[in-house]
């Protein structure tokens, strides 16, 4: 698995971060790829202007499962603002791998389900 | 026993009182198996049967009246087939007893009661036995799945001794009639019978979650609604569990695959398949599903791409009998093709594996085994 994909995909997929659900979460939202099917809900805590906690529930491919473990614990402790606005290239860094064209998008779609989440929050 | 409820509701329409006639006891080959139910109305209508409807059929519904009129249950014993059936080879061979019992259909009749309250704890997806004395069938004891009862066979001791006898046939999803053994040796001491009891289990009607919404799912999904399941499809995408893919099937659940299923009551009477083939839906739904009591689960997939997934659910640690449990490649070897030659494959491993039957065919199988019998209401 890991010859495939890298060691920080295998192990994100073999043993995720942040899995579940939060009580009463302050933002959320889940989407799929149509095509491909991979399915990933993120659901997010707020303190104030501040991500205090953040979880993900999907049955998604090893990169999406990779990407939003490591998403979920990259924006606790960011404002809303700095979250939503989270880089793309920093989040594809983290997953340590080269992906072909086809596969960013599977690591995009946490992100993407991050920024609905926050954008559909209401305004504090 | 899904008939019994809608059956009741529906002579409930028209009649005000029938005999109910109840198959409590078998010996050698019948035509139906203990539970079978037969009902017949002060004029004469018939719902059901507990045999074929020929022999004891006519006899019931000629004792029907006798025990409309008099109010009083009786227990009829009958040795199926006569002298001319079994001399050209047609008799069953078999004996049978069955209950018939007055019913009143409206008011608050107790077994009308018992009956209300076990279509509740069906439609919630639990098992539950209704335990009668066959001397005195008004009396009843309502045994539920998690141990617990409701009523009375007129003793603690009796009640105490007929739940522990339910909780395993509740297990097995077996009716039968059973002598009442009452442990109690104090009650014992004061003369406390051990009476024949019926032990008539009901269960959630069979349920196919199907996984995957794609054409083999279509066609297992239309199959499966004509032999007598619910169906529920379930996929991540709202395109593919659509109503114009899935026109009959009972319920489409579109969502996290795994999150859906671990919020489904999977039970003995529940079978679950996925079509999906996809790594990313296989381990996590079956993850779910394997530590659940579903009766039934396979996945499509080649023997190969089968051990690689249960492979990965090993490496979790989920035990070798959980993963024994998951039939891939999934169906009967009869050389299916298209998807609903597969789907006809996998339906029939399906109804092999509830009625504990190996799939193989009849013509092969030792004398004795198979009797061609009526299709089983409920």
């Amino acid at each position: 698995m890991s010859d495939l994909y890298g060691a920080v995909i295998a192990e994100h997929f073999r043993r995720p971060r942040n899995r579940g659900t939060l009580e009463s979460p302050d933002a959320t939202h889940e989407e799929v790829n149509p095509l491909c099917g991979d399915r990933i809900r993120i659901e997010l805590k707020l303190e104030g202007d501040r991500v205090v906690a953040a979880r993900f529930r999907g049955d998604a491919c090893m990169v999406a499962v990779a990407s939003a473990s490591l998403l979920t614990g990259m924006v606790v402790g960011l404002s809303r603002e700095d979250a939503f606005r989270f880089p793309e290239e920093r989040l594809l860094a983290a997953l340590e791998t080269t992906l072909r064209p086809a596969r960013v998008q599977c690591a995009q779609l946490p992100l993407q389900v991050m920024r609905a989440a926050l954008s559909d929050a209401p305004a504090r | 026993m899904e008939d019994v409820f809608s059956q009741l509701e529906a002579l409930g329409q028209s009649e005000r009182r029938v005999a109910m006639a109840t198959l409590v006891g078998t010996k050698g080959t019948t035509p139906k198996k203990e539970g079978a139910k037969m009902w017949v109305g002060e004029g004469g209508r018939v719902l059901g049967s507990v045999t074929i409807g020929g022999c004891v059929d006519a006899r019931v519904i000629e004792d029907s009246a006798s025990v409309l009129r008099s109010g009083a249950p009786q227990l009829l014993k009958m040795a199926l087939g006569d002298e001319d059936a079994w001399e050209m080879g047609l008799s069953c061979g078999g004996t049978i007893e069955v209950l018939l019992e007055p019913l009143e259909l409206a008011g608050d009749a107790p077994v009308l009661g018992s009956y209300r309250r076990i279509a509740t704890e069906v439609d919630a997806g639990r098992e539950a036995c209704l335990v009668r004395l066959l001397r005195e069938p008004g009396r009843a004891l309502l045994v539920l799945a998690d141990g617990k009862s409701e009523g009375s066979l007129g003793n603690a001791a009796l009640d105490a001794a007929a739940r522990q006898q339910a909780l395993p046939l509740i297990a097995r999803g077996t009716s039968r009639t059973e002598r009442i053994a009452v442990a109690d040796a104090a009650s014992r001491a004061e003369g406390a019978e051990s009476p024949e009891a019926f032990f008539e289990v009901h269960a959630p009607r069979a349920h196919l979650v199907l996984v995957g919404a794609g054409v083999v799912a279509m066609a297992l999904s239309e199959l499966a609604r004509t032999v007598g399941f619910r169906v529920t499809v379930v996929d991540p995408r709202p395109k593919f569990a659509s109503r114009e893919r899935f026109p009959h099937a009972n319920e489409l659940r579109v969502g996290i695959p795994s999150e859906i299923l671990e919020n489904l009551t999977l039970v003995p009477s529940t079978a679950v398949v996925l079509t999906i083939h996809d790594y990313k839906v296989e381990v996590p739904v079956l993850r779910a599903v394997l530590s659940s009591r579903a009766g039934y689960v396979g996945m499509l997939g080649n023997r190969n791409r089968g051990r690689a997934v249960l492979d990965m659910l090993r490496q979790e640690g989920v035990p070798s009998e959980q993963l024994e449990r998951v039939h891939v490649p999934i169906g009967l070897d009869i050389g299916a093709q298209t998807a609903a030659e597969i789907a006809t494959s996998v339906l029939a491993e399906m109804i092999a594996v509830r009625c504990g039957k190996s799939g193989a065919s009849l013509r092969a199988s030792p004398p004795g085994t198979g009797a061609q019998k009526e299709p089983r209401s409920g």
